[in-house]
């Protein structure tokens, strides 16, 4: 799928980003399909809430966004959900997941959500690539921080996208296990031919990247 | 799957113990309207069946009032019994044929007794008598007659005890032939009688109209005198329209009769306020039930919208919710409906012993209620969880 905004800009931080340059913020973007786009944001940039507009989480904002020509706006709520099963799938920096469903359930959902990409036994095989094949079983809750993020990586595999969005999925992970979820994302969006954005503090090279913005 | 871990994340958190309440609120509910709307089916079928043992349907005789400017003249014309059919609240009309012959009964030597009497007659289905005891034709051994209760209480409790003769049974009665002389023209003619049945309906004594036609025809030594009594039929002999009508035809009827009505619509009230009842507390159990659901969206608004950002469709939560939510429903529904049968099934056997004829199945309107009520539900289930899963 493709997302284009349209001289976007937060409403709340209007004033803030009016002042200062922005490559994202005030323009004209076009995020196309297989696109591998980093945007480097220092902290206070408005990060995440560009993460929640693209996502359609919020739309306290002036410009237009897109989904595949259509203003994210005025898409009902089960198109949306359309698609959130389909098309478009997030990892989010509070990782957001159920505390009180284990590990794999929590994967599991986003895999029976629509019509299954993968058979259950993928979640072993990724799960054992990023090292989390034992807390499988754990309440999610119970899980460290760092457990926790690749478990969201892997909910966010599990599903069929043209699109990934991530906003700082690395944060809690150490550099070696950064790599191997970094070729885990990589190798699972060539297969689909899906693109992905991906929001952090620093720059990095993890992926081979066709854009660099910063926000 | 799926429903299994959306059944994890959202659990009744409204709790067990309210849900449960609510169920039994709407069990409550739904049984008192649907015996209600069974009530009111049984007793249409009891007013308004044409049955034999019917034994509520209202029967009176009425005759015009008799005053003394109208004395010796006191019959109903044909006009007067053309404007009777025409009422919407009588029924059935029936002409009471008096004899135009005298006659006098004796008991011959079992039952040593001589009175002079009349005959009347009126159409048989005004009478519930079975068949096979009333009927008449020129070979029947025995006239049936049928005379009043009243007789009989008479004869049993002042007569007999006063002239100190043996109380009559029912059975006795019926066992004794009569002996009944007719004045003709060409002289006494003498039948035999037998008591067929007692009537609390008609203070008279008759006999089938087959009889009456019969002896009319061979042995009148009068000319036809018109009707000067009708039996009609009513669904209910308290209508104000009918006193109405008969007050100001200046007809007179048994005020007893219409007394026992006001009794009929006591129960008709009382079946009202139990329907009542129920439909108001179906409006509490739906209240609780919308509350319930709200409670529980609400005790797990923030799954719900976790569950909606990872691209749950409000559809699909909607589907899940009302697979939680409804077929609760629908099993108290049976259940009234089984409770409610059985129930039924044993007032129809009760009633049965007192002659009193009801279909031993719910009725078709009682089974329409049920379903308009789980209707009722399902769109109050529909809307409120559309409402809170759009409000997350």
């Amino acid at each position: 799928m493709e997302i284009t905004l349209d001289k976007i800009i937060p409403i709340p931080l209007k004033e803030n980003l009016e002042k200062r340059p922005s490559e994202v913020w005030h323009s004209n973007i076009r995020f196309k399909t297989g696109e591998k786009v980093k945007i480097k944001a220092p902290s206070g940039t408005g990060k995440t809430t560009l993460v929640h507009f693209l996502y359609g989480l919020r739309s306290d904002y002036t410009g237009t966004l897109n989904w595949d020509g259509k203003a994210l706006n005025h898409l009902k709520p089960d198109q949306k959900a359309g698609y959130r099963q389909k098309e478009i799938s997030v990892v989010f920096q509070d990782l957001r997941l159920f505390s009180q469903l284990t590990a794999r359930e929590n994967i599991e959902l986003n895999r029976v959500l629509q019509e299954p990409y993968y058979p259950a036994t993928v979640i072993d095989e990724m799960a054992a690539a990023l090292q989390v094949d034992h807390i499988l079983d754990q309440a999610a809750g119970i899980c460290s921080y760092g457990e926790q993020q690749r478990i969201a990586i892997i909910r966010a595999l599990v599903q069929p996208f043209s699109l990934l969005i991530m906003d700082e999925p690395f944060s809690h992970l150490d550099l070696n296990n950064t790599k191997k979820a970094a070729a885990l994302i990589d190798r699972e969006c060539d297969k689909r031919g899906a693109g992905f954005v991906l929001t952090d503090l620093d720059e990095d090279q993890f992926f081979n990247y066709t854009t660099y913005l910063t926000l | 799957m799926l429903n299994i871990l959306l059944k994890k994340i959202i659990k009744k958190g409204a709790g067990r113990v309210r849900y449960v309440l609510a169920m039994v609120g709407l069990t409550v509910a739904l049984l008192l309207i649907l015996a209600a709307i069974q009530l009111q089916a049984n007793y249409q079928q009891l007013l308004h069946g044409n049955n034999a043992q019917d034994s509520i349907a209202n029967f009176l005789v009425i005759n015009k009032e008799v005053t003394a400017q109208n004395a010796g003249n006191t019959n109903l014309t044909d006009e007067d019994i053309a404007d009777l059919k025409k009422q919407p609240f009588i029924q059935g009309v029936g002409v009471v044929t008096p004899s135009r012959f005298k006659v006098a009964a004796s008991g011959g030597s079992a039952l040593p007794f001589y009175t002079d009497m009349f005959f009347e007659s009126v159409p048989d289905q005004f009478l519930d008598i079975s068949d096979k005891d009333w009927k008449w034709d020129d070979n029947s051994q025995y006239i049936p007659i049928v005379i009043p209760n009243q007789f009989l209480d008479m004869y049993n409790f002042g007569f007999a005890k006063s002239q100190n003769l043996p109380q009559l049974s029912h059975d006795l009665v019926k066992s004794i032939p009569i002996q009944i002389d007719i004045q003709t023209p060409q002289g006494q003619k003498s039948f035999l009688a037998k008591v067929a049945g007692f009537s609390d309906r008609i203070s008279s004594i008759l006999v089938p109209q087959a009889f009456m036609e019969w002896a009319n025809q061979n042995f009148a030594t009068q000319p036809p005198k018109g009707a000067s009594r009708v039996i009609i039929r009513t669904d209910d002999p308290s209508n104000p329209a009918l006193i109405a009508y008969l007050d100001s035809h200046h007809l007179s009827t048994d005020m007893e009769k219409t007394r026992f009505s006001k009794y009929r619509q006591i129960v008709g009230f009382v079946v009202q306020v139990s329907g009542f009842t129920g439909l108001a507390m179906f409006l509490f159990a739906l209240l609780i039930f919308s509350l319930f659901i709200e409670l529980t969206i609400a005790s797990c608004r923030e799954e719900i919208r976790l569950l909606v950002t990872l691209g749950a469709a409000p559809g699909q939560l909607s589907r899940f919710l009302m697979k939680t939510f409804y077929p609760s429903n629908i099993i108290i529904a049976a259940v009234v409906l089984i409770v409610l049968s059985v129930l039924q099934w044993l007032l129809s056997g009760v009633l049965a012993h007192e002659s009193m004829v009801i279909s031993p199945f719910i009725s078709i309107y009682t089974i329409s209620g049920a379903v308009i009520v789980l209707l009722i539900l399902w769109w109050v289930h529909i809307r409120t969880i559309k409402r809170q899963i759009a409000g997350t």
